[in-house]
């Protein structure tokens, strides 16, 4: 008893920094964001508290809130699918056994690599209507293209465009892993049956990485509702509010207006809107993950 | 066991303290110095501005030590240095001094104003009333740049103007613009000038020369839908009658920095700017023929320009105020002013209206005196301290709108002040709350 009593102390003993860490960094700041959310608070003077009020003017005054949460929702259900759709595609081309494929593997990853802020001053030039790289391959083919980031009906098209730059990178590579994953036997098995490359794909590779899939789904999710970079960058929320999103409304509040309390009450129900979509999409995987082993039934 | 191998890690430590305390760096004569820690927004050529050096050169007690910070995120930085308590002894910064001022982050200087005998009145005075909030002083004006209207000779005579006779007003600006304009095969290659283009709000201008205020005078009530306000943006509206936004704003994305640059590339022949353009000028296009005039005036009224400036404070917790101040006076003395601003690759404007109207500087280029009129007639853009930030989106939102036809400039304007109000109204509630709570950090 003695000797597991020392070594249960040693082990919190190294695992202490993350611990510290944690409570510090982590859920410090988040309880404390909690009681700002329900303050008046300017960073620099003494927080007043005011009940629900900061939720109470998000949801039912500041028209602003609902520009944001519009065009956050907008981004992430357009941009999901096309991303984690492009990357399964990718990953299946590059899963081929053909000459020279980890060469185009490679290839394909190293965009990614690139940070958002530079990728974003590079799409800036390459989405300049004038002389950009995009609208000068549409004028080669004949097509006038759009005003892009100037346009407040192309500005999220463009943003979501932008994407494409990721598609190569680790989320490929995990969906290639599971490719690679799926034993071979199963598409023995669907080849003595008769079945081709559509029934391979939809009843054993699909299956099989399903659980991939719907990991990639929820972060994907997650990640987008927390777009932010590319429109500060780029746009700073403009043309018209087109590309306000959530976190950039929220980072306006917070550092720029210094309304720490508001920006608080923002972020609470951000956490609060991905915890349902989160939820949400659980209950729904229950119809369509399939998990070998039996878990998570 | 535990308590011996934590005994070691004590020693170890206390070893590692003891061993730096001894190889701490020689003292000199700086060494012995008391320290002021000065903070400046980067972004001029030295690391050491030429203020400090010339201060650390004629001082004998005390050593600035100064610390550029990068100006991105930079009001952050400088934010987090007072709320932990130990922030530097002076800040150099631009963003309006009302809006640290009414947030308590500055000691008011008014005590050693008073003391010292300061003399106020070598400011220029739009600048001086920037440095105060509700009647107390927080800050001294450093550095600014004056604007005035850069006008192209050779695109004028090319299109039939006067190169001699630059437009006066924003009428004129309209007129000289569409004889100036450009397009081949329908798209615009050259424009006369372009109101959104440059870092000066035109349509505030035009506010501001009818006598636009803003607000009240107590400061509560937003009054964005004044007739100054609703005409100055029906101007940019009217400018916007032969061009969609849309292909000024795609003929505006081919603009850059440098030779890039419109005006320099001269795909805009007006162009309003401050100072140090005369620089930027010399640098990417030393050929250029080109000519500087005083802000267009709306009608027959006074040409007025919007200035605000570099300023230097002393942030709430600051230990070394005294030596600051000291510091501060240095700055802002008309030989350092002088010397600051002759010194630099780009010129900036001095604040001491002495070293603005000095002949060594006014002798640096044939245009300067027409600067240092503009200065004499400048407005502040710190009109709504509380929620500055929520100011000036709204008001370019509302002119976005207005220029894009979403809305009228009335409807934009209306919609902008029923927005900055309600945060306003809010900011409000919570300053009286404060108020009643916190003191004001006294030098």
């Amino acid at each position: 008893m003695r000797a597991l009593n020392k070594n249960t102390v040693w082990g919190y003993l190294f695992a202490s920094p993350w611990i510290v860490g944690f409570l510090l960094f982590g859920l410090y700041p988040i309880l404390v964001s909690f009681w700002y959310s329900l303050c008046q608070y300017d960073v620099l003077r003494i927080p007043q508290y005011i009940g629900l009020r900061n939720y109470r003017e998000l949801l039912f005054e500041d028209h602003y809130f609902y520009t944001a949460v519009w065009n956050t929702l907008f981004y992430t259900l357009v941009r999901t699918p096309l991303v984690i759709v492009g990357s399964l595609l990718l990953a299946m081309l590059v899963s081929k056994a053909v000459r020279g494929v980890r060469l185009f593997r490679t290839i394909y990853f190293i965009p990614s690599i690139i940070s958002g802020v530079i990728l974003s001053v590079l799409w800036m030039w390459l989405l300049n209507p004038e002389y950009g790289l995009v609208n000068s391959t549409l004028q080669f083919f004949g097509l006038q293209g759009p005003l892009w980031l100037i346009d407040p009906r192309w500005s999220k098209p463009a943003i979501i465009l932008m994407s494409v730059w990721s598609l190569g990178g680790g989320r490929m590579l995990v969906f290639l892993a599971a490719i690679q994953n799926v034993p071979k036997h199963f598409y023995e098995a669907v080849e003595m049956d008769g079945g081709g490359w559509w029934a391979r794909f939809r009843h054993v590779t699909l299956p099989f990485i399903s659980p991939v899939l719907f990991l990639w789904f929820i972060f994907e999710i997650i990640g987008s509702l927390q777009v932010f970079v590319e429109a500060y960058v780029m746009t700073k929320g403009g043309p018209l509010n087109s590309t306000l999103f959530y976190n950039l409304y929220l980072y306006n509040k917070a550092f720029d207006d210094f309304d720490m309390g508001y920006a608080s009450a923002l972020a609470w129900l951000l956490f609060i809107l991905a915890g349902i979509i989160t939820l949400i999409q659980f209950r729904v995987s229950r119809k369509w993950v399939y998990y070998s082993g039996g878990v998570g039934k | 066991m535990m308590k011996t191998t934590a005994a070691k890690i004590i020693f170890a430590l206390l070893f590692c303290a003891g061993a730096a305390a001894l190889f701490r760096p020689a003292g000199g004569d700086m060494a012995r110095r008391r320290v002021v820690k000065y903070w400046f927004v980067a972004g001029v050529k030295d690391n050491i501005p030429l203020c400090v050096q010339l201060f650390n050169a004629a001082q004998e007690s005390i050593r600035v030590v100064s610390t550029p910070i990068p100006w991105n995120e930079h009001e952050k930085k400088v934010l987090t240095a007072i709320l932990s308590g130990d922030p530097p002894d002076v800040v150099n910064l631009v963003t309006p001094v009302p809006k640290w001022a009414a947030r308590k982050a500055l000691v008011a200087l008014d005590p050693a104003i008073t003391r010292d005998h300061f003399d106020t009145t070598r400011f220029f005075p739009s600048l001086w009333q920037e440095m105060s909030y509700r009647g107390r002083t927080y800050a001294l004006p450093a550095y600014t740049g004056s604007y005035a209207l850069f006008y192209n000779r050779r695109l004028l005579r090319e299109a039939g103007l006067d190169p001699d006779r630059p437009p006066a007003n924003w009428q004129e600006i309209q007129d000289y613009s569409r004889r100036l304009t450009r397009r081949e095969n329908g798209r615009i290659v050259r424009m006369g000038f372009i109101p959104q283009y440059g870092t000066i709000e035109t349509p505030l201008i035009i506010a501001f020369e009818q006598g636009a205020r803003f607000i009240d005078p107590a400061g509560t009530r937003v009054q964005l839908t004044a007739p100054e306000v609703v005409s100055a943006l029906q101007w940019e509206r009217d400018f916007f009658d032969l061009y969609t936004v849309e292909e000024v704003s795609a003929f505006m994305g081919g603009f850059g920095y440098g030779n890039q640059q419109g005006f320099i590339a001269e795909k805009v022949a007006l162009f309003i700017n401050d100072n140090s353009f005369i620089d930027q000028i010399a640098r990417y296009h030393p050929e250029l023929d080109y000519g500087v005039a005083m802000i267009p005036a709306w009608g027959e009224g006074p040409s007025v320009s919007s200035a605000g400036s570099w300023w230097l404070a002393i942030p709430r917790g600051a230990k070394n105020r005294e030596d600051a101040w000291t510091f501060m006076k240095f700055v802002v003395s008309r030989e350092t002013q002088l010397a600051e601003s002759m010194s630099r690759d780009e010129t900036l404007f001095p604040v001491n209206r002495f070293a603005a109207n000095d002949s060594d500087f006014l002798g640096m280029h044939r245009y300067m005196a027409i600067f240092s009129r503009q200065m004499e007639q400048t407005r502040s853009k710190s009109i709504v301290p509380l929620v500055h930030d929520i100011f000036w989106r709204e008001f370019s939102l509302a002119r976005e709108r207005s220029l894009r036809g979403v809305m009228s400039p009335e409807q934009a304007l209306g919609q902008a002040e029923r927005t900055i109000q309600a945060f306003l109204d809010r900011a409000l509630e919570y300053d009286r709350y404060v108020d009643a709570r916190m003191e004001t950090t006294e030098f």
